[in-house]
């Protein structure tokens, strides 16, 4: 009944291709009452949110049940919601223009911390309810996944329920008992209830949170029986033996990662010690090469896409590598497909390696050191020594590659000043390797390196949790320190003043009092903050004061190792003792050896899979 | 190798994909499809693949054409069947055939322009419009420029095919192609200008043909 409305709108908004859907390989069921429908929601634009393999997976394997039907909506841009708004238009899905409040489960992606607002905005425009205890027995219910959802106490008030870890099984499990549920009668706690005994789904509302008089919390604890005090996350023991879509979405716009994503592993063996994806998915476990080989011929012929990249934390770490690689080759050359490797290491880094991508398209090679000097690399984890640098640098100029990306971060636990300037002086040193190859053997005439540095957040479940995080002011001081140490016209230095960095780590550490921030936040217009243009970091401030809640709290106190974290419901399987240790480890300057190299006991084999089990 | 015109249909909400949007999404659909594509030479290869005359942004059409080089040995049947199985639902194949003109020899086109009004427009305030002889309007040239046109020196042939309460459909023929075109959509917030009393709150714009000049005469592209 909005079609019509729809789509004088459309006629007035810049991209409307957005908002459109009908793209190949999207599903279009017919509904029928004894469905159950899900919104699968997807706080950012659509160009983001279509980048984003987990909402391919579950969009698919939910539409391959036959009693479920499961549409996109992505938030709309701001002269969309214009839009809307005017023109009274509720949000709606993208496959059959469906207002989202009509719908009977409402699920939200988390990805990142600065998309919370856009949570509320959707929510608001949808005509939902803001808040989970204003909801009656027939609005939708409010939930959401994703790797935030580990620590989205910010969100718990607004929120139905949460599902933690990788959602392939627990989704299906949760529309089976919602099936049940509908016919029965039976009130919303009652659903709640039963779909809390799954493991992996944390209910708010069945915990109650005190709070001491230094704002700490001073107890946690769930106020049902039969509620465990802990939620254990969710996760897939057998990669091979799991759903994995075919026939991918081929969007009509460009969007961020406009190409087939090829899953190769989940987790990371590495374990740097500020990478919070290094903890939350652990074990490792890895595909075989013939499932990949497989999906890749599967997913070519299903899209046309013409971009493959291998896709996971650390691809290089992939066992078989090689293997795969070639048959990848074998399946892309003829048909112009380009494959792409992203986050390579700098220590396994060869140049066999680099002429099979090279094979097809030669594109800059970025490097994340993360930091300057090997202590403070050790501090972190980040088991890259300045050889292996070198090394690869100069392989890299001798392939024919003369532009190198370095990332690092600025604000750093025990980060000093000789940290800061080592940043530059170590792409000084990767200028050096340059000029050190005979002419005759580097390829391009001239060099140059391109320094990026962003502010670091501590993240729950890392053993930098408990850590304060640097004040802006002091984070921008170390970068124009930097700025002006580096004096080489060819090295690029580039960072941006980034507010939001203060806000991730408020909100990433954050508890359920944020809530009431998120909702006066979301009044006085605040939306997309990760985009620098709509990002209004005066409007938050004023959310604060006007629920009367210091931000600071939350990002720039040291917390106690003994307090209760506001994240502590959640069981990622690596255990807090294990984190304590690195923590120590970490000041100590001692490094953890990979999961491959030796076990550090975090936990994670009661997974009973993966790398554990090699 | 040989080249093909394939003539298609770009209905519903397709009305809002870009031309470049378009291109991209031909482009996958010969891949998936497999049909075997003639891809150019040097350090980037695409697709051998040319379309006629852009689409603007809101307009359907029943007459869109793509030239694609493929290799020898197919049939015309052969690829629209392909085709059709892997392209998005708002569009379709409607014919293949080996090309009869080129793209630089379009000359005009047909559109059928809906308006939504708010009240009865009288079929004689239509004429007095297209009747004016002048309507000046600004369009905007390839070189950043704008000029003055004149609106009627663009319009071949116009007829009034229904007045309903709420509305009325008209059917237009306009200049097209590379050297003179006018965009139906310039002309429609013109009458709307005029008709300014009627409120026109929305139009769908639709293109029906494609002429093209050859030795003998204005030609369709497709019938």
């Amino acid at each position: 009944m909005y079609r019509a409305k729809l789509e004088q709108c459309l006629k007035r908004v810049q991209k409307p291709a957005r908002y459109i859907g009908n793209e190949f390989n999207s599903v279009h069921k017919e509904w029928t009452p004894d469905m159950v429908s899900v919104a699968f929601c997807f706080p950012d634009v659509y160009e983001v949110g279509m980048s984003h393999l987990g909402m391919k997976i579950l969009y698919h394997m939910l539409n391959d049940r036959e009693d479920t039907v499961c549409e996109r909506v992505f938030a709309p841009w701001d002269d969309m919601e214009q839009e809307l708004r005017k023109e009274g238009i509720p949000l709606l899905s993208m496959e059959s223009y469906v207002p989202i409040r009509d719908f009977d489960l409402v699920g939200f992606t988390l990805q990142y911390e600065m998309s919370y607002s856009n949570i509320v905005n959707m929510l608001d425009l949808a005509g939902i309810p803001l808040r989970a205890k204003e909801r009656k027995r027939e609005d939708a219910f409010v939930h959401c996944g994703g790797p935030c959802a580990y620590h989205a106490e910010p969100l718990s008030d607004l929120v139905d329920f949460f599902i933690l870890g990788e959602g392939e099984e627990v989704n299906g499990e949760i529309v089976e008992i919602y099936k049940a549920w509908r016919d029965s009668g039976k009130s919303r706690e009652e659903y709640l209830l039963e779909i809390a005994k799954l493991e992996g789904v944390y209910v708010p509302s069945f915990y109650d949170v005190t709070y001491n008089e230094d704002n700490t919390i001073a107890s946690f604890e769930p106020n049902r029986e039969g509620i465990p005090k802990q939620v254990k996350k969710r996760i897939i023991k057998d990669m091979d033996n799991t759903y994995i879509p075919e026939k991918l979405i081929v969007p009509f716009m460009e969007t961020v990662h406009d190409r087939i994503m090829l899953e190769l592993f989940r987790g990371c063996i590495r374990g740097c010690r500020f990478c919070q994806a290094g903890y939350i998915y652990r074990p490792v476990r890895e595909r075989s090469v013939e499932k990949l080989l497989k999906v890749a011929e599967n997913s070519i012929a299903s899209t046309g896409y013409e971009e493959m990249s291998m896709t996971s934390l650390s691809t290089s770490d992939y066992t078989k590598l090689f293997e795969l690689t070639d048959g990848l080759l074998a399946l892309t050359v003829d048909k112009k497909i380009n494959l792409s490797l992203p986050s390579l290491r700098v220590d396994n880094f060869s140049m066999e390696l680099m002429e099979k991508v090279q094979k097809v398209k030669k594109s800059g090679l970025t490097f994340a050191p993360e930091a300057g000097t090997q202590r403070l690399r050790d501090v972190i984890n980040k088991n890259v020594l300045e050889e292996d640098l070198m090394r690869t640098a100069k392989i890299a100029f001798s392939g024919g590659y003369n532009r190198i990306k370095l990332y690092f971060m600025l604000g750093l636990p025990t980060e000093t000043e000789a940290d800061v300037l080592g940043i530059g002086e170590l792409a000084q040193k990767v200028i050096d390797a340059f000029y050190e190859i005979p002419k005759e053997e580097r390829k391009g005439r001239s060099v140059s390196v391109t320094v990026s540095t962003s502010f670091f957040v501590p993240k729950p479940f890392t053993p930098f949790q408990w850590e304060p995080q640097n004040k802006i002011s002091e984070m921008e001081d170390k970068a124009r320190m930097l700025k002006e140490s580096i004096t080489n016209k060819k090295i690029v230095y580039n960072w941006h003043n980034s507010d939001v960095s203060f806000l991730e780590e408020v909100f990433a550490k954050g508890d359920r009092r944020l809530g009431e921030v998120l909702i006066a936040a979301q009044k006085l217009g605040c939306k997309f903050d990760g985009w620098t243009d709509f990002f209004d970091y005066e409007k938050w401030m004023e959310a604060f004061r006007i629920c009367d809640i210091d931000p600071a709290f939350y990002a720039h106190r040291r917390m106690d190792l003994d307090e209760i974290l506001p994240w502590d419901y959640a069981d990622i399987g690596v255990s807090k003792e294990f984190l304590k240790k690195e923590y120590e480890k970490a000041y100590r300057g001692e490094t953890t050896p990979s999961c491959r190299e030796q076990c550090s006991g975090c936990g994670a084999t009661q997974f009973r899979g993966g790398v554990c089990f090699e | 190798m040989s080249k093909w015109r394939v003539v298609f249909s770009k209905m519903g909400m397709g009305k809002y994909i870009s031309h470049l949007d378009l291109l991209r999404c031909f482009t996958r659909a010969i891949q998936r499809s497999g049909l075997p594509v003639v891809y150019s030479q040097g350090f980037n290869p695409h697709q051998k693949m040319t379309f006629s005359l852009p689409l603007p942004i809101g307009v359907t059409s029943e007459c869109e054409t793509v030239d694609i080089q493929f290799e020898d040995g197919l049939t015309s049947a052969e690829i629209q069947e392909k085709l059709n199985q892997n392209l998005p639902m708002d569009m379709k194949v409607l014919a293949v055939h080996e090309p009869t003109a080129k793209a630089a020899d379009i000359v005009s086109a047909e559109y059928q322009m809906g308006a939504m009004t708010a009240g009865v427009v009288e079929k004689d305030a239509l004429r007095k419009f297209f009747g004016s002889g002048e309507v000046l309007v600004t369009k905007k040239t390839k070189k950043k420029g704008e000029k003055q046109i004149n609106l009627m020196d663009y319009l071949h042939a116009w007829e009034v095919e229904e007045v309903a309460e709420d509305g009325f459909k008209l059917r237009v023929v306009l200049d097209a192609g590379g050297e003179r075109n006018l965009k139906p959509d310039i002309l429609a917030s013109a009458m709307g200008d005029f008709l300014e009393n009627n409120d026109v709150s929305d139009w769908e714009i639709h293109r029906r043909k494609i002429f093209w000049k050859d030795e003998k005469g204005v030609q369709r592209i497709f019938d």
